[in-house]
């Protein structure tokens, strides 16, 4: 069973309109290969889904191809502030609902479970439930208290990186696993990237390390570096440089539409040459008890 | 040990310290709390379970760093968590976390979602991330401020990200998620006063009443009597000094170009701090 795919061929299936879950979680194990084709491929009106957001709901805002943001939170973290959603969020160009952590998991649970809604008390007493129309507070039919039913969120397409994957779409996470699973399992189709492809017997033996079933993945990306310039543990750290770079080439028109042509506008390995090349990155960023 | 002097976010890393206890999931967001649940776990509260990240690592030998705990769990074959098993925490009881908000009001709501209206922000910031769960399952709520001022310690939240002692909260939820405890650089704060209204319940050693008050957005009361928050011992800025090597509490408390040269410093310096064999011997 072979399901490689090459990326930018990956981003020439998602058309416009599409809705599509994110993994990772705020500058941790984004799956910015994949984000920034998709960002290259010219697709627009794009609905995301994403528990705790970061450079990759940034990066597709900034370059036009979203129409709205499904979130519980999106930001750079010490870095501060995300500058396309923030403005986006300001001038009222893209639409949003904010939902919270859990209840975006109940959503793709929900899906995953095909049943019309889950119930929680999360969010009860909140403005969350003021502004996102999602939600519904109902009775609970077995008499207690009045509960929050989350209704299902079903994603067209996933979006996860993984540190290894064989070629069949079984994928090992080893640093945090945020809410990939989840996403994975909910998505009609899931596109896996890796940062290394290996042999189905390999893979095998990390065992209990596998969290994401081949069942659910349709295609497969080897893309070393393709969290860069988030955390990839234990591969390598945030590149704070890159960062940096990139919210300030946000922060100027003129200078954003350069870095969409320059950076974004690059395949991956011409990506990665502009960082320097693989080498150098792993000088940068590599961390060796790991 | 040498007495050195104790700085004021020594004072407050330890004021929160102390409010943790039993047994249970302590995240770590931010440096302030990471190094509150590090202190409490060494001197307080031994049987805290701290995590390593915001969701993952129970019980490993961690400090905080710029790329989160990560790296310390994978190193020392830490216990992994996922997201289920955190909330599943929440949900139970059984987890704490020191929420750092844009605003709080004297009702103990909490804002990390906007300033202005939600529909159309002046300033749109994170989104309410994982609050809301919180103010809704949890005993023990825990804020905290680094910049008591009038725009921060405010008369309503623009945006309840998170549940104060409302009449909703009260019809829909009775006390379980209700504010507890808010510690700021000026003192430490309940929510005892007259229908849940934030109190004063502690001052910092040197700061008077009416600079708490010329601070807050909102007529503050104090509980009677005012104590003075106990100052931290030397083992303990000792044991914060040690376990923040890359001086993350300052890096959190500034803003601008100062920031902007630690976090490079920081950055440089994280290498080897993740690189070491154990997180607790002193890397640097």
């Amino acid at each position: 069973m072979n399901k490689l795919v090459l990326l930018d061929d990956m981003a020439g299936q998602i058309p416009d309109g599409a809705t599509v879950a994110i993994g990772g979680s705020s500058i941790s194990r984004k799956p910015m290969a994949m984000v920034r084709a998709l960002a290259r491929s010219g697709v627009k009106d794009l609905r995301l889904i994403v528990d705790v957001g970061g450079p990759d709901v940034d990066l597709l805002i900034g370059v036009g191809a979203v129409r709205e943001v499904l979130y519980a939170f999106v930001g750079f973290e010490f870095l501060g502030l995300a500058p396309h959603f923030r403005a986006a969020r300001q001038n009222q160009s893209v639409a949003f609902q904010e939902w919270t952590e859990y209840t975006i998991m109940a959503g793709l649970d929900a899906t995953i479970k095909r049943i019309p809604f889950i119930p929680t008390h999360a969010g009860l007493a909140t403005d969350v439930l003021s502004v996102n129309p999602a939600f519904r507070v109902i009775a609970d039919p077995f008499g207690g208290d009045d509960v929050v039913a989350i209704p299902p969120l079903s994603p067209d397409f996933a979006l996860i990186h993984a540190n290894y994957a064989d070629r069949a779409g079984n994928g090992v996470i080893l640093g945090d696993s945020h809410v990939d699973v989840l996403c994975a399992k909910a998505a009609k189709t899931t596109f896996l990237s890796c940062e290394q492809v290996l042999s189905s017997k390999d893979l095998q033996n990390l065992g209990a390390g596998i969290q994401i079933l081949r069942i659910h993945t349709a295609g497969v990306i080897e893309a070393p570096w393709g969290a860069h310039p988030t955390i990839m543990a234990p591969g390598y750290r945030l590149d704070l440089g890159a960062m940096k770079d990139y919210l300030h080439q946000a922060s100027d028109p003129d200078l954003w539409l350069n870095y969409t042509q320059e950076v974004i506008g690059q395949d991956h390995e011409t990506y990665v040459k502009h960082q320097g090349g693989a080498l150098a990155l792993k000088q940068r960023l590599g961390v060796s008890s790991t | 040990m040498t007495t050195e002097p104790y700085r004021f976010d020594e004072l407050m890393i330890d004021a929160m310290a102390r409010e943790l206890s039993g047994e249970v999931l302590v995240s770590s967001v931010t440096a302030f709390g990471a190094l509150a649940g590090l202190v409490a776990k060494a001197f307080y509260a031994p049987d805290l379970a701290l995590l390593a990240t915001p969701e993952s690592g129970m019980d490993v030998d961690f400090l905080p760093s710029l790329s989160l705990g990560q790296f310390f769990i994978l190193a020392q074959r830490g216990i992994a968590l996922g997201m289920e098993e955190v909330f599943d925490a929440i949900f139970l009881d059984k987890f704490r976390i020191w929420i750092n908000p844009a605003q709080i009001d004297q009702r103990g709501s909490v804002n990390i979602s906007t300033i202005g209206p939600w529909a159309n922000p002046k300033v749109a910031l994170v989104g309410s991330r994982g609050i809301p769960e919180d103010t809704s399952h949890l005993s023990k709520l825990c804020y905290y401020l680094l910049d008591h001022n009038p725009r921060t310690v405010v008369a309503a939240v623009d945006f309840r990200s998170g549940a104060g002692n409302t009449a909703e909260r009260e019809q829909r939820l009775g006390r379980i998620g209700a504010p507890s405890v808010l510690v700021t650089n000026l003192g430490v704060f309940d929510f005892q006063g007259a229908h849940g209204q934030m109190q004063i319940r502690q001052l910092h050693p040197g700061v008077d009443l009416t600079a708490v008050e010329s601070a807050t957005g909102f007529h503050l009361t104090a509980a009677s009597p005012v104590a003075t928050t106990p100052e931290p011992s030397s083992e303990v800025v000792a044991f914060i000094r040690q376990h923040d090597p890359l001086g993350l509490r300052h890096m959190e408390m500034q803003k601008g170009s100062g920031a902007a040269k630690h976090q490079d410093q920081a950055w440089m310096d994280e290498r080897s701090l993740l690189e070491a064999p154990s997180a607790g011997e002193g890397a640097l």
